[in-house]
């Protein structure tokens, strides 16, 4: 084809494929050394790559990005109250600052610990949740491996406080790094798994992170993903999710846009009675850009998903939902329901979405809708009517578009966070337009 | 209190207010009365600055400010309140939340403490309790699936809580039974005072009966045709609207 020809292709710098990994055991040193291999010189997704059509030209992966983040003074680590922390800096697990449970039923190890066998076990299933025609990046971290953690729960334990992963990136000088976590869900387990991405200085840096969960029959998870780290972290990250027999998977995605925000969200539903629910909210300002691909594969018959995706973009930012759901051939008595509604606060504002739907069985619900839309300037005369000012009734219609998916956060704490959080950064948003 | 003078005001390029001239003193109730669309709403929706309608024409003063210089908001904070004929329902949005703002951005203006969660929650509890709203409607969205009846109570009730300078009653009665109509209009009249002004937009006499009017304006085709006290509005009760000539389908347009 000729037209291929019409955008150059990049290939990955060398600079991102350095030699590394020697703390890791023998299997995942392996594997490692196999995906370095794989990928060097790979052509970086440009924008007739069809599923990094609006984000490729971010992705910028410059030399400079290459070298791993070193710590460039005290993390800011926010306290959490009642949960079980573990700390990942710079892609390296830093037990010291962590506090982990203690108990039975949950083993929490850094790769570099684990003996031979059981690092072969997770090299077998690394990287065995998520598509790779569709998550190239998720290559390159397993290429960067320096460390990782695994964490396992025994059957039928139910942990009785969130697992809190702090992930801290220092972003005083230009790199990336590479964190990743594997979950493993034994029968009828039961844990909140939060993953909160944080960062301390201003310079460009890239996170590129992977995390895996497989739940085993009747296990349930509850994962949230807190991705608000500032704007000056490029971020791309994928999580794959395996869905076993009457297993429950729930899980939220709340974040904020940056010079580049990537997240494929991949869940498959392989035992029968498999339920997921995918909530998101994605906001973005200034300049900035968000991307969420997510896709859920119905494998097997008789699950549920249901998915609830809000974008709000503002100046001249860029929101994008691409909503993949695929029922396969044998998954009759499927039900599936996506949505995504969306929110532009500015004419400058961009919003894309795009649902995919692929249905191979005959007898399924398939659900889908998306919609893009204003404030409701009738609701905006109606608050400022009583006295409220412009921007503050329009965060407050701002937040009420995210209301309901802010209300199943199910842990209060962090739901309080959330909507503090969500809630300054559109206000801050409405009064630097004002200005 | 407020002046209105030759006010024109149009909507996309069409007329409806077509010189109206008015003036409110402290303490005093206007009725406004006329036939649909004979532009009542429209001068209600003008005093509180509606962004649809074009003032092209006139001046209004309210306490000696030039009010067509006031954003939506400053009226509010100046002490306008209009109480809607259709209120919205706004979802994500909790009652609480909405009125708390509200009345902590009014506070703030004044130089008073905002009030914290307790006081306010107390506050809020007698006022819904004045107009036989549930407390629980506070926690609920605003007017999220309200009927009719409970969108005017609750309009009323954020008028107690706010407690204007001039209070602007849009059809309020308008689709309320006999006890609804008796339990807003006392909520207004616990209001009167010798500083507080009404101007109640009406198409039936019969919220007059409670809320009793010093002066009754009668508007037709975007002007008032006739000035006069509660008497008049019993008359046009009594007569209809055709008594003073106006042919009421013609009016509406």
């Amino acid at each position: 084809m000729t037209l291929a020809h019409k955008t150059p292709l990049t290939p990955l710098d060398d600079a991102f494929t350095p030699e590394g990994g020697k703390q890791l055991p023998a299997p995942l040193k392996s594997l490692r050394d196999i995906r370095s291999k794989a990928i060097t010189g790979m052509a970086l997704p440009n924008r007739r790559t069809e599923n990094w059509k609006y984000s490729s030209r971010y992705l910028k992966l410059d030399p400079e990005l290459a070298p791993q983040t070193q710590a460039t003074g005290d993390a800011d680590y926010r306290s959490v109250e009642g949960v079980y922390r573990l700390v990942i800096r710079n892609g390296l697990v830093d037990l010291e600052s962590s506090a982990l449970p203690t108990g039975d039923g949950i083993d929490i190890r850094r790769f570099a610990d684990l003996d031979d066998v059981t690092a072969q076990s997770v090299a077998r299933k690394l990287d065995t949740t998520l598509d790779h025609g569709t998550t190239q990046l998720a290559a390159l971290n397993t290429a960067r491996l320096e460390d990782g953690v695994l964490i396992r729960l025994s059957a039928d334990t139910s942990v009785d406080q969130p697992v809190y992963i702090q992930y801290v990136t220092d972003a005083g000088a230009s790199g990336s790094n590479y964190p990743r976590v594997m979950v493993e869900a034994g029968q009828g387990s039961k844990m909140t798994l939060v993953e909160e991405y944080i960062s301390n200085g201003d310079q460009p840096v890239l996170v590129d992170s992977v995390s895996e969960l497989l739940l085993d029959d009747s296990a349930n998870i509850t994962y949230i993903r807190l991705c608000m780290d500032p704007a000056n972290v490029r971020h791309i990250g994928a999580t794959g999710v395996k869905v076993g027999a009457n297993a429950r998977f729930d899980s939220h995605c709340i974040g904020f846009g940056g010079d580049l925000r990537r997240h494929d969200l991949q869940v498959r539903l392989e035992g029968q009675g498999g339920y997921a629910r995918l909530n998101g909210i994605a906001l973005t300002q200034d300049r900035q850009h968000y991307d969420n691909h997510t896709a859920i594969d119905h494998v097997v018959p008789n699950c549920d998903s249901d998915e609830n995706y809000r974008c709000l973009a503002a100046d001249r930012s860029h929101a994008i939902f691409n909503g993949r759901i695929h029922i396969h051939p044998d998954a009759q008595q499927s039900h599936a329901d996506m949505n995504n509604k969306n929110l532009l606060l500015s004419t400058n504002a961009e919003i894309d979405t795009k649902p995919e739907l692929e249905i191979y069985a005959d007898d399924v619900t398939c659900a889908h809708g998306a919609t893009v839309g204003q404030l409701d300037e009738g609701s905006l005369f109606y608050l400022t009517s009583r006295g409220i000012d412009r921007d503050t009734a329009a965060t407050m219609l701002s937040m009420a578009f995210v209301h309901e998916l802010v209300g199943q956060v199910p842990l209060e704490d962090i739901r309080e966070a959330v909507n503090t959080r969500l809630t300054d950064f559109i206000e801050a948003s409405f009064r630097r337009a004002a200005e | 209190m407020l002046t209105i003078k030759n006010l024109h005001a149009s909507v996309e390029g069409t007329p409806i207010l077509k010189g109206i001239n008015l003036e409110i003193k402290p303490g005093e109730v206007h009725a406004v009365m006329g036939p649909n669309g004979s532009g009542k709403s429209t001068l209600a929706q003008v005093l509180v600055g509606h962004e649809a309608f074009e003032v092209t024409e006139g001046e209004i003063l309210f306490d000696g400010q030039n009010l067509l210089e006031l954003e939506v908001e400053e009226r509010a904070l100046a002490g306008l309140f209009l109480a809607f004929q259709y209120p919205v329902e706004i979802p994500g949005v909790s009652n609480l939340q909405f009125l708390r703002t509200a009345l902590n951005t009014l506070r703030k203006h004044h130089g008073q403490d905002e009030l914290d969660a307790p006081s306010f929650m107390k506050l809020a509890k007698e006022k819904a309790k004045q107009v036989d709203l549930s407390p629980d409607f506070l926690k609920r969205g605003v007017n999220e699936g309200f009927s009719g009846g409970e969108k005017k109570r609750n309009e009323i009730m954020q008028m107690l809580m706010m407690e204007p300078r001039l209070g602007i009653l849009d059809e309020t009665d308008s689709g309320l039974d006999i006890d609804a109509l008796k339990t807003i209009a006392n909520g207004v009249n616990t209001l009167r005072a010798d500083d507080r002004s009404f101007l109640v937009v009406t198409h039936y006499q019969r919220l007059l009966n409670h809320i009793v009017p010093d002066v009754v304006h009668v508007l037709a085709n975007g002007q008032i045709i006739k000035t006069g006290d509660k008497q008049l509005a019993m008359e046009l009760e009594e007569h209809g609207y055709g008594w003073l000539g106006i042919n009421e389908a013609e009016a509406a347009g």
